[in-house]
């Protein structure tokens, strides 16, 4: 089943291909034409040239063998690009496709298929390479194989007909035993994949490990895997060992079948000598090399694509997920609000909230705070849309959330999560993520509210390139980047996660007052308790029913809170 | 046969030089696995890059692996020699087979002793089968176990390694070294003995031609040099776009993984769309630089599809004058063809050679690591631990790390049952210090008393058992968040996990996971706070008399941190307690602290008597805009 859908991905991507697929059938078919020619012409040089002792004619015969050799060497040449036609353009769009699902799959928190992120570009790769490999070595198999059975045909049409019963003969026993060797192959791969995810977690954590005197049991973990897959690896050696009738069948025994019948054939002239020596040079150079390809790598070649294809496969389906709302709602405000609101994360956790009701007019400055494993990001993902409730509603000015439509919620409300996203591009790049349109007097402003300004100047402007990961930037430099590009953005609501964690105090009050003074609704889930301070309203968060009010009243009515503040100062 | 190259280890089709009669490379347009058009070519191996330069880096690697896989291949000496005899076997068949099959070829032609001609070839054929698929099974079963061998030491040393290690080899990197390093000498064995066959092959091929006609093997000799001319320069050539190719890969997997770490702000921006044209952007350098390496490939492909075959005809051509003038036969003209087949199956001679290289490599970093010194030597005859509270004591006590000295002649003692705070400015080896106590690391001088015994005279697990540790983030090892708690007490019931994880407020959160207690650690949504208190419960569930807390608290919001600091003083109760302490407020709460300074104690007293000094409270002032923490984050 996952063979098939791999085909599908396949098919999906290859199509229209198909003049770039001809040119290389034609040029393949130049190719094959001196193997087709070869027994034919020596046959004819040595029955005609060297055994009645007229080498000229015997070596002109070979001229011609080697001219066309020269027109094969052509359609080689001429291979190439249609290879690459037909190969290239198949990795740009399934890479294409496999980013985007990935992306998608990342984004709805779905697992990636079995295929860890970093490794589907690599999956993609694998598909190219295999898939070039097969291409060149099948197109040989079939062109060499029989342009070698077409010559014998011209040669001697009963022995064609002998050798090839036996070639059928060969291939069907290989095909019939095909499908242990690739069961056996693929639990090969799966082992494989087995020893890294085992080992991964005892590496990873060879402190713990250790500290809990506990080397011996994660060793032995590992130990399983790796010894389950070295025994894979032996019972698909045994696999392996079909090889042998298979080759006997389809290379040994038609050798032998033609110099059995030749004395017989050349009797009866059927056949000359310079023909079985014709015969049997199809035979070597070109049939066995081809059936031997066919045997040995054939399977293998194949199935590593079809289990690639597959994974995927996989990481390209589209869940049947439910459709997007056609008919949204414009919010005729930007006020929050959550009403009876029941979250767990599955029916047999305890949920996160019970009952919780919330308003946020719009343009207020709201703080969260409480323990983390409250909730707290829980609550911002039901915000912004991410999670949905059980029982109860999130609003955006009066409508449901989903009836605002993806589209335009991602306008509207913001998320500055606590892992800053800073990404290879330019600074500006980075800081206009969230309005591309922003002016270079748009971004001087947000840069100086927020508190960019020495990292900016640092980098050398706007223009300066972050490498990949980020770089040389610090986590409080990061943190800033993303502020800067709420700060910058329209949306009405901004909600920070946490963003301001790597940030000195200071640093954290000043980019904080910039995000509130630019107008809208600020929700910052506060990392620490000054947050909480400099806020119009406090929601603190301890449990399924949260408590609302400002930094006054709940230091007078929350003991917690009261605890976390003092602490804070302490 | 090329596949993805990380995580995954796929078993390497043979090349094989010369099955029974032909070799691939000499059919007509190259051979179909062999020859730089067949599987490396395309997937340029490091092997490849040795050749073309880079040498002097990799050759102490190379040394380190060819040791390494001398002591494996050693290990399987009995195997060994049965691949060996095979090989000769399967060689020597295939040398005869050319001359049965002129025999039968000329037998046939006058129809005397035919019978036993055919009789004569099929033995031959038999035997060459039959040792080429004997050579596969117990070159198999000997790869398998090999590198089986391998990486069960390479996983114990790893863990032996310890802490130390990680800091030396990365994780990422030891998976490389573990999945596919490790996987490269399975194919050693056949390797080895395919690339001797193939040298004896061609010899054998050219010496027998000289048999039938000394002029034929000149030709092929001479005709032979351009070839391995044009396989020189295609592997020059050629290697420049494949890494240019690597390179444009590479910048889309980074891309990616960046993506992958922003994937919060990326949803919630709605900007997906616009990550893919970003992770995307190097496709079209990808794309061209994809172009050029077919370019290089074909380069070469061509004029080996041309010069082989020529190269046959030439011999053909002079085998059939002297068929004409009668010094040989029919039947030996076949023969010279099916020999000249062979010789030039050596080209394939090549990738073996390239991929000996990268077995080579491969064993040598497995080498690197199973070279390197474990952390910790435990003692021959352990002494017993008698029964104590916990009194801890480092006397004259120096680490060095590289050249610099981090600690330096320290003594600190611990009295038992009291919580001792160690803060310093980063990098004065507070980690170094608390790390000493449960001989994750040992000193390179002075010792380290537990109520009174050394410690590096206690068994390692005792040792273990009695001092416990608890980190910032613990890892998520076990199968369930259950097991997890009791890593280090696998016996521990239920009942027992539960009440520790109730001391160390993680009841609650575990119970509102999808499966409580069964959750797979990797699918439970943890934050740092709830992971760090799974941690806190694994030290809770220990009955350790000593318990060091490295870097606790350091990176939690205020109220979490009050929570966690509620959890410590449950699970502290009663036990001697080192916490490296990043905050004034963890140094406050001990009761005393050891003060770090230039690798030395500088003072061993409670908080509030050295609030005043101004160098101390300048230890917890922050960076002026931001805190960087190196290596997390």
């Amino acid at each position: 089943m996952r063979s098939s859908a791999g085909l599908r991905l396949l098919r999906e991507h290859a199509s229209g291909r198909s003049p770039a697929a001809r040119r290389l059938a034609a040029w393949s078919a130049l190719e094959a034409v001196p193997v087709f020619a070869s027994g034919l012409l020596l046959a004819t040089a040595i029955d005609q040239g060297f055994l009645p002792r007229k080498p000229l004619v015997g070596l002109a015969w070979l001229a011609v063998l080697a001219v066309l050799y020269a027109l094969g060497a052509l359609g080689t040449r001429q291979v190439y690009p249609s290879l690459a036609a037909l190969v290239e353009p198949l990795r740009d769009s399934l890479i294409t496709d496999v980013v985007t699902a990935s992306l998608r799959r990342m984004i709805d928190d779905e697992p990636s298929g079995g295929a860890g992120v970093s490794q589907v570009t690599e999956q993609v790769e694998a598909v190219r390479a295999l898939l070039a490999t097969a291409i060149r070595n099948m197109r040989q198999l079939l062109s060499a194989g029989v342009a070698a059975l077409l010559g014998l045909v011209l040669l001697s049409p009963l022995l064609a007909l002998v050798i090839t019963v036996f070639v059928l003969l060969g291939a069907a026993v290989f095909a019939a035993f095909l499908h242990i060797q690739i069961g056996r192959y693929r639990a090969v791969i799966r082992h494989a994949e087995d020893i890294g995810e085992t080992a991964a977690a005892v590496v990873q954590g060879v402190r713990d490990v250790v500290v809990c005197a506990a080397e011996d049991r994660a060793a032995q973990a590992v130990a399983g895997a790796i010894d389950a897959q070295a025994e894979a690896l032996r019972a698909f050696a045994r696999s392996r060992l079909l090889r042998l009738p298979v080759l006997t069948l389809g290379v040994h025994v038609p050798l032998l079948a033609l110099l059995a019948m030749s004395p017989w054939l050349i009797a009866h002239h059927h056949l000359t000598a310079g023909q079985a020596a014709g015969g049997v040079s199809y035979l070597i150079t070109a049939l066995q090399p081809a059936f031997v390809v066919l045997v040995d790598a054939g399977g293998t070649l194949l199935l590593s694509l079809a289990v690639v294809l597959g994974r995927l496969a996989e990481v390209c389906a589209r869940p049947a997920g439910a459709p997007e709302a056609k008919v949204t709602i414009v919010p005729t405000s930007h006020d929050v609000a959550a009403e009876h609101v029941t979250f767990a994360y599955s029916p047999h956790a305890e949920p996160v909230f019970t009952d919780l009701s919330l308003r946020i007019a719009a343009g207020a400055h709201l703080a969260v705070v409480g323990p983390s494993g409250v909730g707290k990001s829980t609550l911002a993902s039901l915000l912004t849309g991410h999670l949905e409730p059980q029982k109860g509603d999130i609003r955006l000015g009066g409508v449901r959330l989903a009836r605002v439509g993806a589209e335009r919620l991602r306008r509207t409300i913001t998320l500055i999560p606590q892992e800053a996203y800073v990404f290879a591009a330019t600074l500006r790049e980075n800081l206009v993520y969230l309005r591309p349109q922003a002016t270079t007097a748009d971004l001087e402003r947000a840069v100086d509210a927020v508190g960019l300004r020495e990292t900016v100047d640092r980098l050398g402007g706007y223009d300066a390139e972050i490498p990949p990961g980020g770089g040389p930037l610090s986590q409080g430099e990061r943190q800033l980047i993303t502020l800067v590009r709420a700060h910058l953005s329209a949306a009405a609501v901004v909600i920070l996660d946490e963003a301001t964690c790597h940030l000195h105090p200071a640093a954290e009050a000043r980019a904080e007052r910039a995000l509130a003074a630019r107008g809208g609704t600020l929700i910052v889930i506060a990392h620490r308790i000054s947050s909480a301070q400099r806020a119009d309203q406090v929601l603190l968060i301890d449990g399924p029913r949260p408590m609302l009010g400002t930094h006054e009243t709940l230091l007078r009515h929350s003991p917690l809170y009261a605890e976390l503040v003092g602490h804070w100062r302490s | 046969m090329a596949t993805t190259r990380r995580r995954r280890t796929l078993p390497v089709p043979r090349r094989r030089t010369s099955a029974a009669l032909s070799a691939p490379g000499g059919g007509p347009t190259g051979g179909p696995t062999g020859g730089p058009t067949g599987g490396s070519a395309h997937r340029p191996s490091h092997g490849l890059a040795y050749l073309t330069g880079s040498q002097d880096a990799s050759n102490a690697l190379r040394v380190q692996g060819g040791r390494l896989l001398r002591t494996v291949a050693g290990r399987s000496r009995a195997m060994m020699s049965l691949l060996a005899a095979l090989t000769l076997a399967r060689v020597v068949a295939s040398l005869i087979t050319p001359v049965m099959l002129a025999v039968a070829i000329d037998a046939g032609q006058d129809g005397a002793g035919l019978p036993a001609a055919l009789a004569g070839l099929a033995a031959v054929l038999t035997v060459a089968a039959l040792a080429d698929a004997g050579e596969d099974l117990v070159g198999s079963y000997c790869g398998s176990r090999m590198t089986a061998w391998l990486r069960h030491r390479l996983v114990g040393r790893v863990l032996a390694l310890g802490v130390p290690g990680q800091r030396r080899f990365p994780t990422g990197d030891v998976l490389s070294r573990l999945t596919e390093s490790a996987a490269a000498p399975a194919t050693f064995p056949i390797l080895l003995l395919s690339g001797t066959a193939a040298v004896l092959t061609t010899a054998g091929a050219v010496i027998a031609l000289a048999t039938i006609d000394w002029l034929l093997a000149l030709t092929l000799a001479v005709g032979m040099a351009p070839a391995v001319v044009l396989l020189r320069v295609f592997v020059v050539k050629a290697s420049e776009p494949f890494a240019r190719y690597q390179r444009c890969q590479a910048a889309i997997a980074t891309r990616m993984l960046d993506a992958r770490l922003g994937v919060r702000t990326i949803r919630a921006g709605g900007t997906a769309a616009r990550e893919v044209g970003r992770i995307l952007a190097p496709l079209p350098d990808l794309h061209q630089a994809g172009l050029r390496t077919w370019a290089a490939q074909r380069q070469v492909s061509w004029r080996l599809s041309l010069l082989a075959p020529l190269l046959q005809i030439l011999v053909l051509s002079i085998a059939g004058v002297r068929l004409a003038t009668g010094d040989i036969t029919t039947g030996q003209l076949v023969a010279a063809s099916s020999y000249t087949a062979m010789a030039l199956g050596s080209a394939s001679l090549f990738d073996t050679l390239v991929a000996l290289l990268n077995c080579q490599v491969g064993a040598g970093r497995v080498g690197e690591i199973l070279g390197t010194a474990p952390a910790v030597v435990p003692p021959a005859r352990p002494a017993p631990l008698p029964d104590g509270p916990g009194h801890l004591r480092l006397r004259d006590v120096t680490v060095r790390m590289g050249d610099r000295t981090v600690l330096d002649h320290l003594d600190l003692t611990v009295p038992a049952g009291t919580s001792v705070a160690v803060v310093g400015a980063s990098g004065t080896g507070k980690s170094v210090l608390v790390s000493l106590a449960g001989r994750l690391l040992d000193p390179d001088a002075g010792r380290i008393e537990l109520d009174g015994v050394p410690i590096d005279t206690l068994a390692l697990p005792e040792l273990r058992r009695t001092v416990a540790y608890a980190f910032e983030r613990p890892a998520l090892l076990g199968a369930t968040l259950h097991d997890m708690i009791a890593y280090a007490r696998p016996e521990a019931t239920r009942a027992e996990v539960r009440e520790a994880a109730r001391v160390a407020s993680a009841d609650d959160f575990v119970r509102a996971l999808p499966s409580g207690y069964d959750t797979a650690p990797a699918d439970a949504p943890m934050s740092g706070g709830e992971l760090q208190r799974l941690g806190l419960a694994r030290a809770a569930l220990s009955a350790a008399r000593v318990v060091v807390l490295d870097d606790a608290t350091s990176s939690l919001d205020t109220a979490t941190e009050l929570r966690v600091t509620q959890a410590l003083q449950r699970v502290l109760t009663g036990r001697t307690c080192l916490v490296v302490a990043h905050r004034p407020a963890t140094a406050a709460r001990a009761d005393l602290v050891a003060w770090l300074d230039g690798g030395r104690l500088r003072a061993l007293a409670p908080h509030t008597r050295l609030w005043p000094d101004p160098d101390y409270r300048a230890i917890f002032t922050p960076a002026p805009t931001s805190t960087p923490r190196p290596g997390r984050g």
